[in-house]
């Protein structure tokens, strides 16, 4: 099976493992990493750098209308929402937040689910909301493949919790094993 | 509640024939999520809300209101407007004349933003400002200056970093007083922009994707501002040609923060900083 992308979503407690994933992952890595993360309203610059810091794959926050290429992780910036469009272009937004959230993972999860759907992995990690819990479903029911964080390795478990509250899914992993299972693909 | 692609395509086409509004080539993934929220707040079914187009014109620029994004801010993107104090407008300080378009201005905030900053750089009696926008009533909104204070009070934050505080002078502060241009009414929850700064742009309903440029001038610079990014890349690249054919041969265009030209037109412009000059 080849996949055509790896979609991450966390919030509080999950930039570290964020980036121990990026740090891992080889500089041909073959799909594109998109990171849905919410961040406090003040820490609107900064973040990408600090992602890129041991990354061997280049992290920015994507323009709109940016098509997506392999070896590259793309971050939903502050105060827009992510969007996967067809033709493997990235579509921002500033509509309303959902659940409090902008970005919302929900919404990114749901619209990559919708543009590749079996061909999407994707990844919910430690978090203080349930944002993320409908969108990995959608990922599952358009026969994707499903991971969580193990719960019992979050620094704060709402979020991971509340997706398997919510649905099955394909793999409960510590973030070694999200390593190793990702530098298979 | 969900819309499906049928769904949407109906729809679509019937506003296209119901009115002169064409949102065939919009963001796909926003508009329906929008959609579906038009629907479940109107407690209508589909069918309903195209029949009910048909025949009330008024109803229709409802609709069309609800499923566009209008959010804006005074002096939003702060670093963007000290681009343009610094870097952009001190480059026309010679002109005789300024034109300027706000291109999808939703309620005018990034207008008066302008004005503001147009009037602490001398510049504002030569500077004609002209404001367009799809939906009349943003523009109505806009044309009135008035704002809500305790939802917004983030504009003055974005004010003092623009106005007051220079970045690259952290020992220089302007203290320029708010009720310089606008005033603030707490006991009614109110931001009120000043009768001067009001008097001075020229408000128009305008349609992007539809209509040619119809203000009958050229520009020195063009703001068009998280207007885009609902429009697909077919679509953008109509109003990229639009923007280029009406600015002046120095003349520039500012996107929001994470737009930009891709594909054709980006030979067509230079980017330097916040700003896309005309090659
Ligand atoms: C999110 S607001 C942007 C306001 C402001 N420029 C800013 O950046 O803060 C987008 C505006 O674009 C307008 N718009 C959408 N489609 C348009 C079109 N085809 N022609 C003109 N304006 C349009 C909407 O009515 C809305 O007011």
């Amino acid at each position: 099976m080849d996949y055509k992308a790896v979609i991450i979503g966390g919030s509080a407690g999950s930039f570290q493992v964020v980036t121990r994933i990026l740090n891992s992952l080889p500089k041909s890595f073959p799909m594109p990493v998109l990171l849905c993360l919410h961040r406090l309203k003040h820490v609107r610059s900064g973040f990408v750098e600090a992602l890129s810091l041991k990354s061997n794959i280049p992290v920015d926050e994507p323009y709109d209308k940016e098509q997506l290429k392999p070896s590259r992780a793309y971050l939903a910036p502050a105060n827009y929402h992510m969007y996967l469009e067809l033709a493997n272009r990235i579509a921002l937004s500033t509509e309303d937040a959902v659940n409090h959230s902008r970005p919302s993972i929900d919404l990114a999860f749901i619209t990559a689910a919708n543009a590749y759907r079996q061909k999407l992995i994707g990844i919910i990690l430690s978090g203080a909301n349930k944002d993320g819990a409908f969108g990995l479903k959608k990922v599952r029911d358009n026969g994707g493949v499903t991971i969580v964080q193990d719960p019992n390795e979050c620094e704060v478990r709402t979020m991971t919790q509340s997706t398997l509250q919510l649905t099955p899914v394909d793999h409960v992993l510590t973030t070694d094993q999200i390593i190793k299972f990702l530098n298979k693909l | 509640m969900t819309v499906t692609d049928q769904d949407f395509q109906l729809f679509i086409y019937a506003l296209k024939n119901s009115s002169k509004y064409d949102f065939s080539q919009y963001s796909e993934k926003s508009l329906k999520r929008r959609l579906a929220k038009v629907l479940a707040d109107n407690r209508l079914n589909l069918t309903s809300l195209i029949n009910r187009m048909k025949n009330d014109t008024n109803f229709v620029e409802k609709i069309v209101k609800e499923i566009t994004v209008n959010t804006t801010e005074l002096f939003r993107d702060p670093q963007v407007w000290q681009a343009i104090r610094y870097a952009i407008l001190p480059k026309l300080k010679n002109n005789s004349v300024i034109n300027i378009w706000h291109a999808g201005c939703s309620t005018g905030q990034e207008v008066y933003s302008m004005l503001i900053l147009l009037n602490e750089l001398d510049l504002l009696d030569r500077t004609k400002v002209y404001a367009t926008d799809l939906n009349s009533d943003v523009l109505e909104n806009a044309r009135q200056g008035l704002y809500k204070y305790r939802f917004n009070i983030g504009y003055l934050d974005n004010f003092d970093k623009v106005i007051k505080e220079n970045p690259y002078n952290f020992e220089e502060y302007n203290d320029v007083p708010y009720e310089k241009y606008f005033s603030i009414d707490k006991s009614n929850d109110l931001i009120k922009m000043s009768n001067s700064l009001k008097e001075k742009p020229i408000f128009k309903k305008h349609d992007l994707v539809t209509e040619d440029n119809t203000l009958y001038v050229k520009f020195d610079i063009i703001l068009c501002r998280n207007v885009i990014i609902y429009f697909n890349y077919e679509l953008q690249n109509r109003v990229f040609d639009l923007f280029h054919k009406n600015l002046y041969d120095n003349g520039c265009l500012i996107l929001g923060l994470h737009e930009t030209i891709l594909g054709t037109y980006s030979v067509k412009f230079q980017k330097k900083g916040h700003a896309y000059y005309k090659n």
